[in-house]
């Protein structure tokens, strides 16, 4: 079996973010860059299966963006990647969702990957299209925003979170996509001899420009910070008064009532 | 010059963050607190594993081969969550450390791969002594050959892990005619022999959690082969070892400073006095900017000795300048700290009273600072004398 992981390096969720020059993507002189929550969750999943599978599998663990990717993919390859591939890009920021999933299936085509784990979304951009647009260009079945998975006799069965609470279970056979939620697994820290060891396994490097034969159809028109909120409300009056207060608001204006 | 760590230092950092934050903050205040060590023990099982005792240690010991760097910024970053922790992590990678250095082949696989794997808690590092601080030299705990056994008589005082440790490495006299320094010896005692008794925890200002005990020899009997080292050699390989060790203790005084000032930095935006955000007058302004230059200038300095050592230099200078200066700078951002909060700094509601505490001791254990300048002083006189 051939496993596929894209993984995205995010900044660390809790920076400061600031507009950058163009005014269309965050400023990242400054920040610290982590792999994105999500992809975590795929990597483990992806490391679990081959576990599950005696080792046969072969995960390979892709992921486009300037050379501080590197980092990510390193971990990655700690957490127990067989093998890496780095899609040098200096501004993946500037490409859209379409452009992304293009390079990624690109890549894939003819590689035979059985099951391709994705992230649900990325922290930054949070668009969720990537892992299907996946799928649709290379012709794979797709089940999103995992919280459960599991593989025998050459199904996924995948546990899926959909709205206001309620999961569905799905069914699917090979070649497929997944895309993994918060709460998939509890991933794994990589442990320190795993990451001096993963110096040492393969890392391709690949120029975005040979897998990149897409215009973007989407644009970022404008970045910025939302406005201010105002100062919030301040109850006042005597305890009774207050509780009467709040107990209104609660009703009238938030679900934890109903 | 190229001043950043590798993608495999930065790696383990970020694991000794992300651990820290998700395992070991959430219990510090409640070690600190209170009587119950077993949270600690069960981190510190999990950090074994992980690879964070033998961070400097060869892979054939069970050891991570990650280098002295990787290490001085783990326990950064270790520290900046659990003091207590720390000391221990520290401890124990002197201890692999040191038996790596000078033990036999049977010795360092009978020991390094437990401490590594997390088989034993901790090991434990066994010098000082009542009359003998500062001046180790001057120790009396005595090691007599009996047939084909050694004979431990005597005390050792402030000893970081006993009651849980596996295994203790253990100074003592061997030849009481010999010139101040030149008799004594390196064993290793392990925990259970008979006539090795650990005695009192000390109640201390700080770093709860990491028990430090006195350890009593009485006619402790150890095999033949538990001597570590040539004979009359001890007093040189502790000379060197806690040079290393000198390393984790700065690194360790620097994640409690940098914990402090983080948490004093963030409160000072968030505080209104006067109208204003405390952040907005120039004598908070002051002590960030204060506080936060000399933990610069302390992590470049760990830095330095930590590269030192790992490319194979003489980092005994370096190791002392940087330990002496990060347990200070730490100790200043610590007060400040306190000062930053007000009253509530004072209060146990805030971290950073147990930070104030934390930091205390690390210009005292592991060489007091008054004894790092000697050794630093003495190294610049070498240069200057006839
Ligand atoms: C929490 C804790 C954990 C510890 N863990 C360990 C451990 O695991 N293993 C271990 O072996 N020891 C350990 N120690 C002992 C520690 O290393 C000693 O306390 C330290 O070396 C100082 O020795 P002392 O306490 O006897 O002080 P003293 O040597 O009595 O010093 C008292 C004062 O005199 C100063 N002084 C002494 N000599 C000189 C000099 N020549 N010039 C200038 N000033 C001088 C000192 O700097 C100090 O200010 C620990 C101590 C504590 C408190």
């Amino acid at each position: 079996m051939k496993i596929l992981v894209c993984i995205k390096q995010v900044p660390d969720m809790e920076s400061r973010f600031r507009p950058n020059a163009s005014g269309t993507w965050f400023e990242e002189s400054d920040l610290a860059f982590r792999m994105n929550e999500y992809d975590e969750y795929a990597v483990e999943q992806a490391v679990q299966l081959k576990e599950q599978l005696a080792g046969e599998p072969e995960v390979t663990v892709l992921s486009i963006g300037p050379d501080r990717v590197n980092e990510a993919l390193k971990k990655a390859l700690a957490m127990g990647c067989d093998r890496g591939v780095h899609i040098q890009d200096p501004a993946p920021q500037d490409k859209d969702p379409w452009q992304i999933a293009s390079i990624i299936a690109q890549f894939a085509q003819g590689e035979g990957f059985d099951l391709v784990f994705t992230g649900m979304q990325s922290q930054d951009r949070g668009s969720a299209q990537v892992g299907v647009l996946v799928a649709e260009l290379l012709g794979y079945a797709c089940a999103t925003t995992l919280v459960g998975f599991s593989f025998s006799d050459g199904l996924v069965t995948a546990r899926r979170e959909l709205e206001g609470g309620i999961k569905g279970v799905v069914k699917l056979g090979l070649p497929a996509v997944v895309t993994c939620q918060l709460g998939l697994n509890t991933p794994r820290y990589p442990t320190l001899p795993n990451i001096m060891k993963a110096k040492k396994k393969d890392v391709l490097t690949i120029p975005v420009a040979d897998l990149l034969h897409e215009e973007a159809v989407a644009a970022t028109a404008r970045f910025y910070p939302p406005e201010k909120k105002g100062g919030g409300i301040v109850l006042e009056g005597d305890v009774g008064n207050l509780v009467e207060q709040l107990y209104g608001i609660l009703k009238e204006k938030t679900t934890v009532l109903r | 010059m190229f001043l950043d760590l590798t993608e495999e230092q930065k790696l383990i950092q970020d694991t000794a963050q992300e651990f820290a934050r998700a395992e070991l903050e959430p219990v510090a205040a409640q070690l600190d607190q209170g009587d119950d060590r077993g949270p600690m023990l069960a981190n510190l099982k999990k950090l074994a594993e992980l690879g964070f005792m033998g961070l400097n240690v060869k892979d054939a010991y069970g050891g991570s081969e990650a280098g002295v760097v990787a290490f001085s910024v783990a326990m950064t970053e270790i520290a900046r969550a659990c003091a207590s922790t720390a000391v221990t992590v520290s401890v124990n990678n002197m201890v692999c450390e040191v038996i790596q250095a000078v033990g036999s082949e049977e010795q360092k696989k009978a020991y390094i791969p437990k401490i590594c794997s997390g088989e034993y808690a901790a090991g434990s590092f066994a010098l000082t002594e009542t009359g003998a601080g500062s001046d180790p030299a001057g120790m009396t705990t005595t090691a007599a050959l009996d047939g084909d056994q050694w004979v431990l008589n005597g005390a050792k005082l402030f000893i970081t892990s006993a009651p849980y440790a596996g295994v203790f490495v253990v100074w003592a006299v061997t030849d009481r005619e010999a010139p101040k320094g030149k008799g004594i010896s390196c064993f290793l005692v392990e925990a259970g022999t008979p006539g090795l008794i650990i005695g009192k925890e000390e109640g201390k200002m700080g770093q709860h959690a990491s028990a430090t005990n006195e350890v009593i020899f009485d006619k402790c009997r150890i095999p033949k082969g538990a001597l570590m080292g040539k004979l009359n050699d001890g007093f040189r390989i502790a000379v060197a070892e806690l040079g290393g060790g000198r390393i984790g203790i700065g690194s360790l005084g620097l994640g409690v400073g940098l914990a402090a000032m983080d948490y004093a930095t963030r409160y000072a935006t968030e505080r209104s006095q006067f109208g204003q955000k405390i952040s907005d007058f120039q004598a908070i302004q002051w002590k960030i900017a204060d506080s936060y230059t000399e933990l610069e200038a302390a992590r470049l300095l760990l830095m330095n000795a930590a590269f030192r050592k790992e490319q194979g230099k003489p980092f005994a200078k370096e190791a002392s300048m940087a330990k002496m200066y990060a347990t200070e700078a730490a100790n200043r951002a610590c007060y400040h700290a306190v000062q930053m909060l007000g009253g509530y700094g004072y209060t146990q509601d805030y971290p950073v009273e147990r930070y104030a505490r934390d930091a205390r001791i690390t210009s005292i254990y592991e060489g007091t600072n008054e004894i790092q300048r000697v050794i630093v002083s003495r190294e610049i006189l070498k240069n200057f004398s006839s």
